[in-house]
C-alpha cells in the first residue's frame, strides 16, 4: 500500500500541544507585552450560549464600525489590541486595518476579529494564533455554560478521576538470563515446525455442527497480537490454574465439612481462559491438521447456559460472551473489583477495553453533563438507505436530511457506506427527541438536549461490529442488511477521540491536553469476520493478515487470498490493532 | 451581485439593490467564517489525512471491480481443492474424539448437536421441561448476559446474525431468539 506523507506544518510541539510558529510581528508583540493584553480582552469576550461562538464587544450592545470609513457591515472588522481602534479589512483590497498598522508607531500590527475572536496580523495580512488568547476564549465559552462553581475546571474535566496517569517508559525486550535459559531448556521441548514458510498459529478449526460463528471469532482472537502474546508467554497457565482451583475447592470442602462423593463432573469449574490457553497451545503447536475446539465449546456452553443451543448463534454475541467469561472468572478469583477502564482486571479488558465519553448538553443554557463508560467494542449502525425507499426499521434520531449530509461529506464516493462514515455518525452531535428531555442541573428542569459520543481512551485492539441486523417491530420481521461497507486497512482514530471532539466543540481552540493520545491513534486491520447468506442460514468466515499476507479461514479450510477479496468482502466485525504500543510503568513490582 | 434595474419605481429598485447588498454581505460573512475555521484547522495541524482516506476508498472501489470481474479466478466462491497445507477436508469434519460429558466417541462434525442433547440444553431437550419455567429462565438469563460490556446506552444487542440450521417456523424459542426485549 502506498504510504502517504502527512503534510508537515511549521509548528512546534510543547508537551504534545500543537502550536504554530508565531509571525515575527506577533512574536515581537508577545515579547514586549507578554500575554496580559489577551487576558485583558476577557472582559470584552461575549459568548452566545449554548456552546456559542465568542465575539469581542466592549459593550454588549456595541455595533463596531471602521474608524476610517464607518463601515459596519464588512465581512471582517478588526480591533487593534494595542489601542482598540476598529478598522475594516478586505483581503486583496483596501484595508483600513493594514493602513492603521503602518500609520501608527510599531506595536499596532496585532488585531482581533471582532466577530470571530481570532487574532490577525495586519502586517502579514493573515490570521495568527496564540495559546493564551485561545485559553481566554475557552474560559469565556465554558463560563457561559457551566455551573459557577466549576467554571475554571470545566476544560480539565475531560479526564475521569480513575484514569491514573502512569509514566511512560522505554520498551526493553525481555532477554532470559542464564538461569532462565536453563529452566526453559530443561522443561520444554522444541516444536518441529513444518518445512514451509507458513506462519505459526495458522490452523483450520473443525466445524462441530453450525459452529462457524465460534470458529470465526476464535481465529480472530488467536491472532490478536496482545492476546496471542499473553497466552503464548504462559501468562495464564492452565495447569497451574487447574491445580490452584482444585486446591481451593478442597480447602473449601474441608472448611465446610462436606464429604466429597468423588469427582462430581458438574462441579468441575469452568475457566474459559484455561480453554483459551489450551486452544492457543494446540493451534500454535505446528500441527496443521484442523483442530476441533470441542472442549472450548463445552466450557462455553456451561458458562453461557442460555446460549447453549445448536442453532441461531451470532458471532458478535459469542465474542462479548467470551470476553465476559474470561473477565468473570478472573474477577471472582481476585475478589476485588478492578476498574475495567484501566484494563487492570483481566487480559480481555486489557486488550479490548476502551472508554467512551458521553456528553449531554442542554440546549437552553449550554450546561454539559459528562459520563464515562468502559466498552469492549463499538457497534455501528449502517447508514439509513440513501436513495432507495425511505422505510428503515428503526433509529429514532436519523432525520432524512442526515443521509444527504453524509453524501456531501464523503465527497467522491457518494452512495458507498464507509467505516469512517459510521464513526463520523457515531460521534456526531445528536439531538435527543422531545420525548427524551434531559434534566439540566443548571436550569433545574427537563430540557431538550444534544448528545455527543467520543472515545476517551482507545483500546489496544478496536473491534468494530456492524449492525447488519434490522428489526422492524411494526412488521414483526427481521432482516439482514447486505449493503457493502468500505473499511480501510489503515485507520486513524484521532478525529473520534474526546480531545478532538472537545476541541472542535470549542471552535478548535488550542487546548492543553495529555499529549500521548495522538501518538497511539493509528490502527491497522488484522482480522475481518464476514457473514454471507441469509439471516438464519448463513456462514461466517474470517480473513487474517499474517506477515503481510491475507488468509481465508473457513472452518477447516485455510487458503491464501488476495487483499482485494478482503477489501470487497462484507465485513461484520473488523479487528484493528494499534500500530505502535507504548509501555507504561507497572505499579506492581516483579512479573505483572 | 448585480440585479437588473427593472421598474421605473425608485423604491422597488433601491429595495432590490438593498436586499441584494444585504445578501451579498451575509454571503461574504459566511464565506469568511468557513475560511477562518479552515485556516485554523490547517495551521494547527488538525486536518484529517484526506489523501490516505481517499486512497483507501480508491483501493476498495478497485478491489470490488476486480472481484466482480468473472474473468478473474473466483477465489471467493470456488470450491476448495486443497488448502495451503495441501490438505483436503470432508464437508462434515471426520475427526473422532470422546465427549467430555458422557464419554462416548463422537464424530467432530456432529459434536454440537450431540452435546446439546447430552448436556440437556437446547430446543429439543428444553421441550421436555415445563414451558413456563424454561421461558422465564431463558428470558432472565438472556437479560443478564446481554451487553454487560457492550458499549453505550443507545445500542441494544439486537443485531445478531445466526448461522444455525433453518429454524422450525412457529417454534416459540426460535422466534424468541430473533426478537429482542
Amino acid at each position: 500500500m502506498s504510504s502517504m506523507a502527512k503534510i508537515t506544518h511549521p509548528r512546534q510541539q510543547i508537551n504534545g500541544e500543537i502550536l504554530p510558529q508565531p509571525c515575527p510581528h506577533l512574536a515581537e508583540f508577545l515579547s514586549n507585552n507578554g500575554s496580559k493584553p489577551f487576558r485583558a480582552l476577557q472582559d470584552c469576550l461575549r459568548v452566545k450560549p449554548p456552546g456559542g461562538r465568542a465575539s469581542i464587544r466592549r459593550d454588549p450592545k456595541e455595533v463596531p464600525r471602521c474608524g476610517a470609513c464607518g463601515e459596519s457591515a464588512r465581512p471582517r472588522l478588526y480591533a487593534c489590541i494595542t489601542c482598540a481602534a476598529v478598522h475594516c479589512h478586505v483581503p486583496s483590497g483596501p484595508s483600513h486595518a493594514a493602513a492603521h498598522a503602518f500609520s501608527m508607531p510599531p506595536g499596532h500590527e496585532i488585531a482581533v476579529d471582532v466577530d470571530r475572536a481570532e487574532l490577525f496580523c495586519c502586517a502579514c495580512r493573515d490570521q495568527v494564533y496564540d495559546r493564551d488568547f485561545d485559553a481566554a476564549v475557552v474560559l469565556a465559552q465554558t463560563a457561559a455554560s457551566t455551573l459557577a462553581s466549576s467554571a475554571t475546571s470545566a476544560v480539565q474535566q475531560y479526564a475521569p478521576e480513575n484514569l491514573r496517569k502512569r509514566r511512560r517508559i522505554d520498551y526493553k525486550p525481555w532477554i532470559p538470563n542464564l538461569r532462565e535459559q536453563y529452566l526453559v531448556g530443561k522443561n520444554s521441548s522444541p516444536l518441529n515446525g513444518d518445512v514451509s514458510d507458513l506462519p505459526w498459529g495458522l490452523r483450520g478449526l473443525n466445524n462441530l455442527g453450525n459452529t462457524c460463528f465460534m470458529n470465526s471469532v476464535l481465529q480472530a482472537l488467536l491472532h490478536t497480537p496482545p492476546l496471542r502474546n499473553y497466552f503464548l508467554s504462559d501468562r495464564h497457565n492452565r495447569y497451574f490454574c487447574q491445580k490452584k482451583s482444585n486446591a481451593d475447592n478442597a480447602a473449601k470442602k474441608i472448611a465446610a465439612n462436606t464429604i466429597d462423593g468423588g469427582g462430581n463432573k458438574s462441579a468441575a469449574r469452568v475457566c474459559l481462559a484455561c480453554d483459551m490457553d489450551a486452544t492457543f497451545s494446540a493451534v500454535f503447536s505446528g500441527e496443521r491438521t484442523p483442530y476441533s475446539p470441542a472442549k472450548f465449546l463445552y466450557s462455553w456452553w456451561q458458562y453461557a447456559a442460555n446460549l447453549a443451543s445448536y442453532e441461531q448463534q451470532d458471532a458478535h454475541e459469542f465474542f462479548i460472551s467470551m470476553l465476559d467469561g474470561i473477565h468473570e472468572k478472573v474477577d471472582k478469583d481476585r475478589r476485588k473489583p478492578e476498574s475495567q477502564g484501566n484494563g487492570d482486571c483481566c487480559v480481555a479488558h486489557r486488550v479490548f477495553s476502551g472508554i467512551l465519553r458521553s456528553d449531554v448538553m442542554c440546549m437552553a443554557c449550554g450546561f454539559t453533563s459528562t459520563t464515562y463508560d468502559p466498552c469492549v467494542d463499538i457497534s455501528l449502525d449502517l447508514e439509513p438507505n440513501q436513495g432507495g425507499s425511505a422505510k428503515t426499521g428503526s433509529t429514532k434520531s436519523s432525520h432524512s436530511c442526515n443521509g444527504e449530509a453524509d453524501c456531501m461529506n464523503s465527497s467522491q464516493n457518494c452512495g458507498v457506506s464507509t467505516l469512517m462514515g459510521c464513526l463520523d455518525r457515531f460521534t456526531r452531535p445528536e439531538r435527543l427527541g422531545s420525548d427524551q428531555k434531559f434534566f439540566c442541573q443548571q436550569c433545574q428542569v427537563r430540557q431538550e438536549s444534544l448528545k455527543q459520543m467520543s472515545i476517551r481512551k482507545l483500546p489496544l485492539v478496536s473491534c468494530f461490529h456492524i449492525k447488519r441486523f434490522e428489526h422492524s417491530s411494526v412488521r414483526k420481521m427481521s432482516r439482514k442488511v447486505d449493503r457493502y461497507l468500505q473499511f480501510p486497512f489503515s485507520l486513524d482514530m484521532a478525529p473520534y477521540l474526546s480531545s478532538s471532539i472537545l476541541r472542535s466543540r470549542f471552535g478548535n481552540r488550542i487546548l492543553p491536553f495529555d499529549g500521548d493520545e495522538h501518538l497511539c491513534s493509528d490502527f491497522e486491520l488484522f482480522a475481518v469476520v464476514t457473514h454471507t447468506g441469509k439471516l438464519d442460514a448463513g456462514h461466517y468466515v474470517t480473513y487474517l493478515r499474517l506477515s503481510n499476507q491475507w488468509y481465508k479461514c473457513d472452518d477447516a479450510w485455510i487458503t491464501l487470498v488476495n487483499e482485494n477479496i478482503v477489501r470487497a468482502a462484507q465485513g461484520y466485525m473488523m479487528f484493528y490493532v494499534q500500530k505502535m504500543l507504548f509501555y507504561k510503568a507497572s505499579e506492581k513490582p516483579g512479573p505483572a | 451581485m448585480s440585479v437588473p434595474n427593472e421598474g421605473n419605481d425608485m423604491s422597488s429598485s433601491s429595495d432590490a439593490q438593498l436586499s441584494s447588498h444585504v445578501f451579498g454581505d451575509l454571503l461574504d460573512s459566511i464565506i469568511v467564517d468557513v475560511a477562518s475555521e479552515c485556516h485554523r484547522i490547517a495551521k494547527l495541524g488538525l486536518d484529517r489525512n484526506f489523501e490516505e482516506e481517499e486512497e483507501e476508498l480508491r483501493l476498495s472501489a478497485q478491489a470490488r471491480v476486480r472481484v466482480a470481474d468473472p474473468s478473474n479466478s473466483g477465489e471467493a466462491n470456488s470450491k476448495y481443492v486443497v488448502d495451503i497445507f495441501g490438505q483436503n477436508h470432508p464437508s462434515v469434519a471426520s475427526e473422532v474424539f470422546e465427549c467430555m460429558n458422557c464419554g462416548r466417541s463422537i464424530v467432530a462434525g456432529r459434536f454440537a448437536p450431540h452435546l446439546e442433547k447430552c448436556m440437556g440444553k437446547g430446543r429439543k431437550a428444553r421441550l421436555k421441561v415445563t414451558r413456563s419455567s424454561t421461558a422465564a429462565q431463558t428470558r432472565n438469563s438472556r437479560g443478564n448476559s446481554a451487553s454487560t460490556y457492550s458499549t453505550y446506552s443507545n445500542s441494544n444487542s439486537t443485531s445478531r446474525l445466526s448461522n444455525g440450521a433453518s429454524g422450525v417456523a412457529g417454534e416459540e424459542y426460535s422466534n424468541g431468539a430473533l426478537e429482542e426485549p
